[in-house]
């Protein structure tokens, strides 16, 4: 009887070493947390943006072909550096790239697309980050891929790395 | 005289430096109803600061906790219920945002065993005393 | 030249370490094992020590001493820092493995030499093990030219004397019970009549009373730095901490028992096994990377995976031991419920449970996150729903089991012997609700445990009765001390947060609290805005004048809140700075924070019952070598 007994907790313990190995042996970011929206419909959100005179409704705005959203903001250093691949993303792809600016000046933020370049056909304001919370937001800067029909498809939190450029083409090409 | 301004630039420079830093419940949030406000509190207590290391939103100085803080106190003054000032969050972050692990299917390992555990400890504990009152 | 040195002798800790292993298999003559065991120890002593005089001289083409220090920390800082990041610490560790390593082989005599030999042969083992990863994965002796000038400073939270002094004591916890595993090891090999529970007793009494000390500073530091006055979290290296504790607090028990009656020998052992696996796994999760915490060193999956596969190395190799060996230590004798063998089994079922409990809830999110593409959080409302309702009843019997005899206990007499404590119980209650005037079940019930525990502990010590461990009866008060102060501060804690401009005044309680004014500091590496705030009571008279910084570290960039504390024994009065400027005013933060320095003096009492305990054991040792 005792015997049997002592094989419970050696196979616990081995199940649970086993599960710690295999936690480090993946790719992984302890301090990531998943994104809850994904393969579900756009949130609802209505917004102004920088375009005069425009309101954004996105229950309208979402449905007929692959956009590439990205929450930026100008007091953001790691958004300087990944500017370049969203830029990247509006010239090759041929995709729709909207920009959310979290918690900004809009004066600053005209300036900042001027300087460096504005990929975004349309650049949203989310001044008191309501909206980013809707998107499940934690950390600036974050990218979505949202499908044709509406269904975001993919989320990656943090600047956007060469790495995951090509990654998120690839996720372009399957929606496809 | 010049010891004001001293005062005034130093606190400026630290404001402006912890732009991203403000703290913890500031008075303004503070609702006006008491029992509203303890609500608040209390739910608060059990959301996760997710930017943070293992904190609540109720206890960090982090600029998404307290948005999250005044998000809760609007929707409590709206009328919204617990369960669905809850939902709303989870619905956005996840379960990770809950400090209290929900009831689900892939939680109720993680809710029955410590009963589980208690009980067989009982259960041992019981057989034997009556071992005991056997030999003795 | 001292980094070369430190480094040297690392590797020479190696060699010793390898030495010991070999040479005790072959259960070779003393001389050998005197060797290896000194030369282990000296320099590993060595070693620490090169660390120690480059963080002090701010050798900065040291690597560690680089990436944790900057000329313009305080000595003690300086000094603590050497342990203060993951490759020092390790150094911490090795050392005090091969201290304790130092005192099994001070056992040694002739007629246990085969034993103790296995004991060295099983401590050796480990300390190779720690020195080979600190050497492959984390040497704090690499070297980085070209030599900067300065270091990357250190964390302005870590610089408190409390945290410095914290990691040493808490290792000595962790760590000593590497010698009670050795032990038990040698104990499942050995087939001689020897008395190996009165050898594991010292390391166990030691291991456990620093381990409770260590964790109650780092809990301290919490309190006083952190700003919130909490000072627990659940975070995952707390509960790290903890269940070793839990288990270290079964295995003190449930030894006296193996002692006074012979029975549950087995069991004693297979709990020195796991108290110290839970150290090492402990090591694990706060290093390898697998989680973020505040406590987390660097992430490095490589260090995981080596800290693990050692984990499963030990861990398998010692439980397939005592599937295979433990049977000649299982008995067949059975207690009653109400005698003292009885209590200590209730209460070491119900710290196993606890620690399982604390278990699952640390490494569920990690088993959620591998089974499924969620993530959760399992944080303080897990813990208080799970792990209070099992104490409760542990804490209850902690009263009597004490004054029960070996053996069945007449009810009767027992009840006769506590009446007493009951009505010191009942009246202290009364009186402290009196006092307070909030009643919650909670409330109530950590009360009444409290002064069931501290009456029937005064009771006993003044008795004076000889039957009773003297130390017992300390650690037992502290422990109702403790409770006290816990549920205190929990229950009837009281807030105030405000805005308020030079000169305005705000109640809180039965005090009156004036913000004078603002003060500009410099401190030794840091600038502060210092609030002066003055404290009146009910009488009009000065209480003390508390002064809360906000502080400004220009080296690493940091911000920190120093709360600012008036404690007596009755509450702690707390005031927190927050943001402002003269114009509009600041946000003031107070707390009345009642009874916690119980929490504290509790921890200290529990410690210091240990001390004497120990003592008194290795006074009987003495004596019967």
């Amino acid at each position: 009887m005792n015997k049997q007994l002592i094989i419970i907790p050696i196979v616990i313990f081995s199940l649970i070493l086993l599960t710690f190995f295999y936690l480090l042996s993946i790719e992984r970011n302890p301090s990531n947390i998943p994104s809850n929206l994904l393969e579900k419909k756009v949130p609802n959100f209505e917004s102004e943006s920088l375009l005069k005179n425009y309101i954004f409704d996105s229950s309208k705005e979402f449905n007929d072909e692959i956009t590439l959203v990205n929450f930026f903001a100008t007091w953001c250093k790691p958004c300087k550096e990944e500017h370049v691949y969203i830029k990247r993303f509006a010239k090759e792809e041929k995709i729709r790239v909207i920009g959310i600016n979290y918690k900004d000046s809009t004066k600053k933020t005209i300036k900042w697309l001027g300087d460096l370049g504005n990929p975004y056909s349309n650049v949203l304001l989310d001044k008191n980050g309501r909206i980013a919370i809707d998107w499940g937001v934690y950390g600036i800067p974050e990218t979505f891929i949202v499908s044709s029909e509406g269904i975001i498809k993919y989320r990656h939190a943090g600047p956007i790395t060469k790495k995951i450029y090509k990654k998120i083409n690839k996720i372009i090409m399957e929606i496809d | 005289m010049l010891k004001n301004i001293f005062i005034v630039l130093i606190s400026v420079f630290l404001v402006h430096i912890s732009s991203n830093i403000s703290y913890t419940i500031e008075p303004d949030e503070i609702l006006n109803d008491q029992k509203q406000e303890l609500r608040a509190r209390n739910i608060s207590k059990k959301i996760r600061c997710v930017v943070c290391q293992n904190q609540s939103i109720d206890e960090s100085n982090a600029p998404l906790a307290k948005d999250l803080r005044i998000l809760i106190k609007n929707k409590i003054k709206e009328g919204s219920s617990d369960k669905e000032i809850y939902k709303f969050l989870t619905d956005r972050y996840g379960d990770f945002i809950l400090l209290k692990p929900p009831f689900k299917l892939s939680t109720l390992m993680l809710w029955f065993m410590p009963f589980v555990f208690f009980i067989i400890g009982i259960l041992f504990l019981f057989y034997h005393n009556k071992k005991s009152k056997k030999f003795n | 030249m001292a980094p070369f040195l430190g480094n040297f002798s690392l590797w020479l800790s190696l060699f010793f370490g390898t030495y010991q292993f070999f040479i005790s298999k072959k259960n070779s003559k003393l001389k050998f094992i005197n060797i290896a065991a000194k030369g282990l120890l000296i320099s590993s002593l060595i070693s620490f020590f090169s660390l120690l005089h480059c963080h002090i001289v701010s050798d900065f083409s040291v690597l560690n001493v680089f990436q944790n220090s900057h000329t313009t920390k305080p000595l003690l800082y300086k000094i603590s820092g050497v342990w203060g990041n993951h490759e020092g610490s390790m150094l911490l560790w090795i050392l005090v493995l091969t201290i304790f390593n130092y005192f099994i082989f001070k056992l040694y005599n002739e007629k246990n030499s085969s034993f103790i030999s296995k004991a060295l042969e099983t401590q050796a083992f480990i300390t190779v093990g720690f020195i080979l990863f600190t050497i492959l994965t984390s040497n704090p002796f690499e070297r980085l030219f070209p030599i900067q000038d300065n270091g990357l400073g250190f964390n302005p939270i870590l610089q408190d004397p409390a945290l410095a002094i914290h990691p040493p004591l808490l290792y000595i916890g962790y760590v000593g019970f590497s010698a009670v595993f050795s032990i038990s090891i040698a104990t499942l090999y050995n087939s001689e009549k020897i008395p190996w529970h009165s050898y594991m007793k010292p390391f166990v009494l030691t291991a456990w009373t620093f381990l409770t000390i260590g964790i109650a500073l780092g809990s301290v530091w919490a309190y006083y730095e952190l700003g919130w006055g909490g000072w627990w979290f659940w975070d995952p290296v707390e509960n790290a901490s903890f269940m070793p504790w839990l288990l270290g607090t079964a295995l003190l028990h449930s030894l006296i028992i193996v002692e006074k009656r012979k029975s549950l020998q087995a069991w004693v052992l297979l709990l020195s096994i796991l108290t110290f696996l839970l150290s090492v796994i402990g090591t694990f999760l706060v290093r390898s990377g697998i989680l973020t915490s505040v406590h987390t060193f660097a992430l490095d999956p490589s260090r995981g995976i080596y800290i693990l596969a050692f984990t499963a190395l030990l861990g398998g190799y010692s439980l397939i031991l005592f599937g295979s060996k433990s049977k000649k230590y299982f008995d067949n004798s059975y207690f009653s419920f109400f005698s003292k063998e009885g209590s200590i089994l209730i209460n070491n079922i119900l710290m196993v449970v606890v620690c399982a409990t604390v278990l699952l809830g640390t490494i569920y999110p990690l088993i959620i996150e591998a089974f499924t593409n969620n993530k959760i959080s399992v944080g303080e409302p897990y813990y208080n729903s799970t792990v209070i309702p099992i104490i409760l009843p542990a804490i209850l019997i902690m009263g009597i089991g004490p004054i029960l005899g070996w053996g069945k206990e007449d009810k009767f007499k027992t009840f006769q012997k506590i009446i007493p404590s009951i009505f010191l119980t009942i009246i202290m209650t009364i009186i402290i609700f009196f006092v307070y005037q909030t009643y919650t079940f909670i409330g109530i019930a950590g009360i009444i445990l409290a002064f069931w525990i501290i009456s029937n502990n005064l009771f006993l010590l003044f008795k004076k009765n000889k039957k009773y461990s003297i130390g017992m009866i300390i650690s037992h008060l502290g422990i109702g001390l403790l409770i006290l102060g816990i549920t205190g501060s929990s229950v009837w804690q009281k807030e105030k947060i405000t805005k308020m401009k030079m000169g305005e005044n705000i109640n809180i309680k039965t005090y009156n609290i004036i913000f004078e004014k603002i003060n500009e500091i410099k401190g030794p590496n840091y600038l502060a805005l210092q609030g002066n705030f003055l404290v009146l009571d009910n009488k009009k008279q000065v209480v003390v004048k508390l002064k809360p910084e906000n502080r400004f570290y220009p080296i690493t960039n940091n911000f920190t809140t120093e709360a600012s504390i008036h404690t007596n024994l009755f509450r702690d009065l707390y005031i927190v700075l927050g943001d402002g400027n003269p114009n509009e005013g600041w946000i003031v933060r107070i707390y009345y924070n009642p009874l916690v320095i119980w929490i504290w003096i509790g921890a200290v009492i529990i410690f210091l019952g240990g001390i004497i305990a120990l003592r008194v054991n290795l006074k009987k040792l003495k004596i019967s070598s």
